[in-house]
């Protein structure tokens, strides 16, 4: 197997009472495809919102591409980064969210410069490439559209180009087809599928079991904030060992 | 309506009736609406009665108001109270902004200390801050730049530092700023903290997301309460006139305290105010139009096209009219 591009160890987050996360380990490496399945309310979307630092851990760490996320060590402690040095490292891991979060007041073509031009890119350079950008997931020619004059497919589209736009090595997917219309979930899984084959390192949490057969290289189920079972999508989507993993999927089969 | 029981195949089987075919037919006519039409006749009586007064009575002076509209004298006080509004305006909406993020940021000491700040000076009214302010010579005699217990730099005396026009300046400022903070904060509260988090996650430092990302989109809720804000403070500034500070109405006011024609230089002073106070509307005008983008609402629509909707028996108004006939 290759080398993890994502190491998570002995992660641990509560909301108040609540305990979201109780030490969650993961391994995702380089180049490929990892599912998170699980009920609601089984820590999914907060474990990937930690891998871009949107949520801070109580313990535990992640760490991408051997840089550990929003914090440095400091011999026995991780001292939390200045936000310069969070935001920096964020440039290098894309985010697609359910709502698709897109800047309304921006057009199609600015929503995707705006990440380039942070990063330091030229706007010449930064706009064609979100042109390109925008040819490959079949938008080609909508750089003038205000993201209302969108479909929800579309906007969820330009969202991923937008993603991927600073080139990350990392990008995650929190639900990305859960708000959509049924028929507009094709066409986003469609350019995910996409990505996929193009060797991006994906971590993507959604209820489409379909895609995990297809595209996941590894399937990770979660319950009441730890891993109860993880593996290639053909033993754990096919025989799941686990008593909730069986019963989640036989609900949503 | 009929329920028809028995399966249909096609409008064959429905139920037909003599007469069907008239009503299908028919002209169909709104309602006639007498209370409108009476109601537009009172008022236009009202207001015809209101303009023929105003024009007619020779006590309105129309000729005096005439003779010091473009008087230097009036100008100059024009032109201040244009600066003073702008200067206020200004310094105000940028501290209050800094207002805003303090009372929405996370530390506890700086939400308090904006907290307290818009209290206190969203309860003194201006007039008495005007006054505190250029007497604050009573209360500091003298005032000196310095580190504190290090290094000395210079002494002042108050009274030679807050002249009327600076406790103006000061006093309006704090008070714009108490009033724009809250106006700021509900419009940054409106926007969803997805932008925010969409922005992080590709990499936009804070500063570029307050500015470029957030702050546009809280403008649409910014705009219209400022543009009330403005207007209201074009006219404050009036009130520096009992610091005798040479404003629009103190120069009207040194004018008739000789020549005792009251009417028509406040007149002056109303004209003028109302000229300001127009632009300043067609220009929130613009504003707003700039920050619907992306709102999707009606094509924007250029500054004669919403004049000519809104002359009467034109436009808007003849299409309302219509619909009385």
């Amino acid at each position: 197997m290759t080398p993890a591009l994502v190491r998570i160890r002995g992660l641990h987050k509560h909301f108040g009472r609540h305990q979201v996360l109780e030490g969650i380990d993961l391994d995702v490496p380089a180049g490929s495809v990892t599912v998170l399945l699980g009920p609601s309310g089984s820590g999914k979307s907060t474990l990937l919102r930690c891998v871009n630092h949107l949520e801070k851990p109580d313990a535990g760490f992640v760490e991408v591409g051997g840089e550990i996320i929003g914090y440095r060590r400091d011999g026995e402690r991780l001292r939390e980064l200045p936000d310069r040095a969070v935001t920096r490292q964020r440039a290098k891991i894309g985010m697609v969210f359910q709502q698709f979060n897109l800047f309304p007041h921006k057009t199609v073509l600015e929503n995707i410069v705006e990440g380039q031009l942070a990063a330091g890119v030229r706007r010449k350079a930064a706009e064609s490439r979100a042109s390109e950008l925008l040819a490959k997931v079949g938008l080609a020619g909508r750089e003038a559209s205000y993201p209302r004059q969108l479909s929800g497919g579309q906007q969820q589209r330009v969202a991923i180009a937008r993603a991927v736009a600073n080139d990350p090595q990392l990008i995650l997917f929190d639900e990305p087809t859960s708000a959509l219309d049924p028929e507009m979930v094709g066409e986003v899984l469609g350019v995910m599928k996409d990505l996929a084959a193009a060797g991006l390192t994906m971590i993507v949490v959604t209820h489409e079991i379909g895609f995990a057969r297809e595209a996941a290289d590894q399937v990770v189920f979660l319950d009441g904030g730890r891993i109860v079972e993880a593996g290639p999508p053909g033993e754990v989507l096919a025989n799941p060992r686990n008593e909730r993993a069986r019963a989640f999927l036989s609900a949503v089969l | 309506m009929s329920l028809a029981v028995e399966p249909t195949d096609g409008v064959d089987t429905l139920d037909r009736r003599p007469g069907d075919d008239e009503l299908v037919a028919a002209r169909l006519v709104a309602r006639r609406k007498p209370g409108q039409w009476i109601s537009a006749l009172v008022a236009l009586v009202a207001v015809a009665a209101l303009v023929h007064s105003v024009l007619t009575n020779p006590h309105f002076q129309w000729d005096v108001v005439r003779y010091f509209f473009l008087r230097p004298s009036i100008l100059e006080g024009l032109l201040l109270t244009i600066w003073l509004t702008v200067a206020v305006v200004v310094s105000g909406y940028i501290l209050g902004i800094g207002l805003a993020v303090m009372r929405l940021s996370r530390n506890p000491v700086l939400a308090t200390v904006s907290f307290g700040f818009v209290w206190f000076f969203r309860s003194v009214p201006p007039l008495v801050q005007l006054l505190l302010w250029s007497n604050l010579a009573s209360l500091y005699p003298t005032l000196s730049l310095d580190v504190p217990f290090v290094h000395h730099f210079a002494t002042i005396h108050t009274a030679h530092l807050f002249t009327a026009l600076l406790a103006a300046y000061v006093g309006l400022t704090l008070d714009v700023a108490a009033f724009s903070a809250e106006i700021i904060r509900g419009g940054l509260l409106s926007v969803e903290n997805g932008q925010s988090e969409a922005a992080k996650s590709l990499g936009l430092g804070k500063a570029r997301i307050f500015w470029r990302i957030v702050l546009p989109q809280a403008m649409p809720a910014i705009v219209p309460a400022s543009g009330n804000m403005v207007i209201g403070m074009l006219k404050a500034t009036s009130i520096i006139s009992v610091l005798a500070a040479h404003d629009l109405l103190h120069s009207v006011q040194l004018i008739y305290e000789q020549n005792y024609l009251i009417i028509p230089l406040l007149l002056v002073a109303t004209i003028w105010y109302i000229i300001l106070t127009t632009v300043l509307s067609i220009g929130q005008y613009f504003v707003e139009r700039h920050y619907a983008r992306g709102k999707g609402g009606p094509a924007p629509r250029g500054l004669w096209e919403v004049a000519r909707g809104s002359l009467p028996f034109a436009g808007t108004v003849r299409r309302d009219l219509a619909g009385l006939v």
